[in-house]
């Protein structure tokens, strides 16, 4: 540890601003606990989790300039003093025996250690070399929902108004990016009308492709609290594997894969046949509108789709909704045609505050777009939104997918607070706030994540730097990624804390700052934003993405958009001007040191709960009710989208007769880079296995705990089958979880996405099993 | 509740007397009479033996030390005892916090077995029963402190019978689920895939000897 003590107790003073007792008014640590800490010689400080999308917050002790505890905060809101095993981990994951402390260059086969000046000159050198000859479309960079606000912000800013390109794209692409379409389409703005406190405010939950309890387990600990007080609620869980939230609901609902677009439809057939729909509600916020049909799945390289949206009628809207009857929607899905008809009344039962929580099964879907579409069409239809309680929430798997990725806007067609490079209006404003000139911003998006790697493989990108994210595991296809990165020519930078399946790919390796070993900013998907002080340095040399960045600009020539002292404040300054006025406003800084966070738009120091309503969202002006007022295109009303059903990519057929779902567990965290140096968690859960019905399995003679292979058209991995697992696969399908970065079932994953979206399927290709 | 680990229960002093001079003298008569004459493993401790094991007294009697149950484990679980188990050296066991069993569906471990040690006409690993799990540190559990844990439960080869979650209201945070794993003692075979995967440096998961049953009304 090179840190002083002088440096430490500089750091925690300034990082505490609530470390001594009263020190704060709004949320200062209880006076009880900051005895404790200084009579034990940890200092604590407050973060955000490190993990996932829900946001909970812990007290990180910190003792001789190393994180030596954490414990869930029992003031944050979110978890109140909880953590499930993963953030009860937090202070191992830093500090994994393998940890890169020093930029690595590469020298052939072998990585040599290199100063950070060398380092960043050779970057500076590959890029300009590749600018000057391929134009700037040629370099790339690709981040995270992990980044914070300012390390994203930083990349947009260099990027698109420094160098002049769009080739800015964030992993959130693999995960979110269906959800941003389904909130642009249907109410003109991104992220959600409610909070989270519509998991105990409500008593009707139906969950869509979604494993809470492993995925997001604090909130679910929630929900089935509000069950434990309340007789009435009911959660339905709608999935095409029995989980552990199956396991846990009133009632399982499984259906067959990409069904959900036939049950959704067939569940407002009845909502309209049975006249369940709430008349008043649609007459004063809602247009009907249908978009283009059979849309392809971007399996060809440059695919490019761009939806026709028509307006139509209720009438016409009934019309497209009468082939999916209950008995229809039966036969595509398998679940009974009774049941649709009853979950159809329970969503419009008058009596019931109904909320639809969804995460990857729905938006990693090549139709992603379509079923979000379509779950907003259930509750616009019955009215159910907006109100404390009632309110379709997708729920984000990244603790800044929603703070960085979606709101930063670091997505080629994106730039800050909902805005679009093609909109020249909104290249003005940007080009305002960042001090460029306006046509620096090319108008036109380049490549998605997916067509990014695309063209990475063909050459037509040369050079990418990726941050805190681990594509060469977590992309689709991969083996085709894999060796595009590979490529003669080709330069990838890669920013992380260890080696992993990406940096093994990389030409530059620099060792980057984590979590609380920088100041940084996320924001969490009930629209949270989050701050946390550097507590402690990282180890070695590693130094922050943002600093990196800055580096980078300065040596690029673009020196003069950073002139930060202070740049993660600073920048939060700037950025925070994207989004005033917009319904998108932002604190100051300083509110965000003093508070377990806050959720936008805060507008005079105030936090939203839930937007778009009176009484509550301070754009809703008193007599108005509820306000679509970011739809100004359709006369701040939302939309009902007629979106059909239509089949995936890839079937299963004789050759590949399986559905194959990938996805996650409860002790580890996406690629497991973190999680896997944590002992007590890779004990826990070592390895990926092969869920399998057991009489699929009893069929093909397989017996528990075989090796098999699997194998699609694009790769093949050996697993132990495990049939009396945690999940229970359905007949004909399997599941694997893909933080194993020793058996990399993401080669096996189709790189078909959601024409709209852009987002990939990770949930369904074809596949058979062999016993290896 | 004390649970002594078969590797740490014995002193130099008792290794010297018992584990290595008294068997020597006796070994030759066989290990019939020595077990008059000595304490056996569980009497100091708990040994978890193979599936299909018979009662401890009666294992010792009938295992013939030949390791060829260990040979027939494809994962390493089971180990042969050192001179640290008295008079049960040689014999084989399972150290479930370093590798416990994992319950191959055809039992390759008992169809090896050629001395009777392990019973052959047990066939399904349901009807195993090596020990039988319990929680011995409450207050070290932390999903019964509320955090969302349960890597016992999920772990468990037999999850949702011989471990099930009772969820009840987190009274501190109030807006919580304690997610508490109970172990139902009559479907749970021992072994031992929650004390190695419990993620508290001592587990707070274990399994023990099954205790005989033990009934609601008293008799005599």
């Amino acid at each position: 540890m090179t840190v002083s003590r002088r440096d430490f107790l500089k750091a925690s003073a300034a990082a505490a601003a609530f470390a001594a007792a009263g020190a704060s008014a709004l949320n200062p640590l209880r006076p009880k606990d900051a005895d404790a800490a200084s009579t034990s010689g940890l200092t604590w400080g407050k973060a955000p989790c490190r993990f996932c999308g829900t946001g909970c917050g812990v007290l990180v002790g910190v003792k001789d300039g190393k994180i030596v505890a954490t414990k869930g905060d029992p003031q944050a809101p979110v978890n109140k003093g909880l953590n499930c095993i993963k953030g009860y981990f937090l202070s191992k994951i830093l500090y994994g025996k393998d940890r890169l402390t020093k930029p690595l260059i590469r020298k052939g086969n072998r990585m040599v250690e290199a100063s950070w000046d060398e380092a960043m000159n050779l970057i500076a050198a590959k890029f300009k070399e590749s600018i000057a000859k391929h134009g700037p479309n040629s370099v790339a960079i690709y981040g995270s929902g992990q980044w914070t606000i300012a390390d994203g912000y930083a990349a947009a800013k260099l990027f698109k108004g420094g160098i002049g390109t769009n080739n800015v794209e964030a992993n959130a692409r693999l995960c979110m990016a269906s959800a941003v379409v389904g909130f642009m389409t249907t109410f003109g703005s991104d992220e959600p009308m409610g909070c989270y406190d519509d998991l105990d405010l409500g008593d009707t939950y139906i969950l869509w492709g979604a494993n809470m309890a492993e995925c997001h387990p604090v909130l679910f600990s929630r929900l089935i609290d509000n069950r434990l007080r309340n007789p009435k609620v009911k959660i339905v869980d709608f999935g095409t594997r029995f989980t552990r939230t199956s396991q846990m609901a009133n009632q399982y609902v499984k259906f067959a894969p990409q069904s959900d677009l036939a049950l959704l439809n067939a569940i407002a057939h009845v909502i309209v046949k049975e006249k369940l729909y709430d008349q008043g509600f649609i007459n004063k916020h809602v247009v009907f509108k249908k978009g283009k049909e059979k849309i392809g799945y971007g399996l060809e390289d440059k695919f490019k789709f761009a939806d026709d949206p028509k307006p139509m009628t209720f009438e016409e809207y009934q019309a497209f909704l009468k082939p999916y009857t209950p008995e229809y929607a039966s036969k595509v899905s398998g679940v009974p045609a009774k049941t649709i008809v009853e979950i159809a009344r329970l969503y419009a039962d008058k009596s019931r505050k109904v909320c639809s929580l969804w995460t990857m099964g729905v938006n990693e879907h090549s139709r992603g777009s379509w079923v979000n579409n379509l779950i907003y069409n259930v509750h616009l239809l019955t009215g159910k939104i907006c109100r404390p309680g009632e309110n379709p929430m997708s729920l984000t798997g990244q603790p800044s997918a929603c703070g960085t990725a979606r709101e930063v806007g670091t997505f080629t067609h994106r730039l800050p607070a909902d805005m679009v490079v093609t909109n020249p209006e909104h290249r003005e404003k940007a080009a305002r706030i960042w001090g460029v000139d306006p046509h620096k911003i090319p108008d036109k998006p380049s490549y998605h994540t997916v067509e990014m790697f695309r063209a990475l493989d063909r050459g037509d990108i040369r050079c990418m730097w990726i941050q805190c994210t681990n594509p060469f595991q977590s992309m689709p296809n991969l083996n085709r990624y894999r060796k595009g990165a590979r490529k003669e020519g080709r330069f990838i930078v890669v920013s992380d804390i260890y080696p992993n399946r990406t940096t093994e790919q990389a030409d530059v390796i620099l060792p980057t700052a984590s979590w609380v070993e920088k100041e940084g900013m996320w924001g969490n998907a009930e629209r949270r934003t989050h701050h946390f002080h550097k507590l402690v340095n990282a180890p070695g040399e590693g130094r922050s993405d943002l600093a990196q960045l800055i580096d980078f600009a300065h040596r690029m020539g673009y020196g003069h958009l950073f002139p930060y002292k202070h740049p993660e404040k600073e920048i939060w300054e700037e950025y925070r001007k994207f989004g005033e006025g917009q319904g998108k406003d932002l604190a100051p800084y300083e509110s965000y040191v003093k508070a377990r966070g806050l959720r936008w738009p805060v507008v005079n120091g105030k936090e939203t709960r839930w937007r778009y309503v009176e009484g509550h969202d301070p754009y809703v002006k008193a007599g108005e009710g509820i306000k679509f007022y970011k739809n100004k295109a359709t006369n701040y009303k939302a939309v009902i989208w007629a979106r059909p059903y239509e089949p995936p990519a890839e079937i299963p057929d004789k050759q590949y007769p399986f559905w194959l779902c990938t996805g996650r567990v409860l002790e580890h965290w996406h690629t497991a880079t973190m999680t896997g140096r944590v002992m007590e968690l890779k004990r826990a859960n070592p390895n990926a296995v092969c869920e399998m019905h057991p009489e699929d399995a009893k069929r093909l003679g397989i017996k528990n705990r075989d090796k098999v292979r699997v194998s699609s058209r694009r790769g093949s991995v050996v697993l132990t089958v495990d049939l009396n697992g945690r999940g229970k696969s359905e007949r004909g399908n399997l599941f694997v979880p893909f933080f194993d970065e020793t058996k990399l079932i993401n080669e096996l994953c189709i790189d078909a996405y959601c024409p709209l979206s852009g987002e990939p399927d990770f949930k369904k290709c074809a596949v058979r099993v062999e016993k290896a | 509740m004390a649970i002594e680990t078969p590797t740490t229960g014995i002193t130099r002093r008792r290794f010297l007397k018992n584990g290595v001079a008294v068997p020597l003298a006796l070994a030759l008569a066989g290990g019939s009479i020595s077990t008059l004459f000595l304490r056996r493993a569980d009497a100091r401790g708990f040994y978890l033996r193979p599936p299909g094991a018979l009662e401890e007294s009666r294992f010792l009697a009938a295992c013939v030390k030949c390791g060829k149950c260990a040979q027939a484990c494809p994962n390493n679980s089971i180990r042969m005892a050192g001179a640290e188990a008295g008079i049960g050296i040689g014999t084989p066991h399972i150290i479930a916090r370093e590798t416990p069993c994992y319950l191959c569906p055809d039992l390759p471990c008992v169809k090896a077995c050629p001395s009777g040690a392990l019973d052959k006409t047990l066939t399904e690993v349901e009807k195993v029963r090596m020990g039988t799990a319990v929680i011995v540190d409450r207050e070290a559990c932390l999903s019964i402190r509320g955090l969302r844990c349960e890597v016992c439960y999920r772990e468990c080869p037999l999850i949702d019978k011989a471990i099930t979650i009772e969820p009840r209201h987190n009274e501190r945070t109030g807006t919580h689920t304690i997610m508490e794993p109970v172990i139902h003692r009559d479907k749970c075979v021992g072994c031992g895939i929650c004390e190695h995967a419990c993620v508290r440096e001592k587990p707070v998961i274990v399994v023990i000897k099954s205790p005989p049953e033990q009934k609601d009304s008293y008799e005599f």
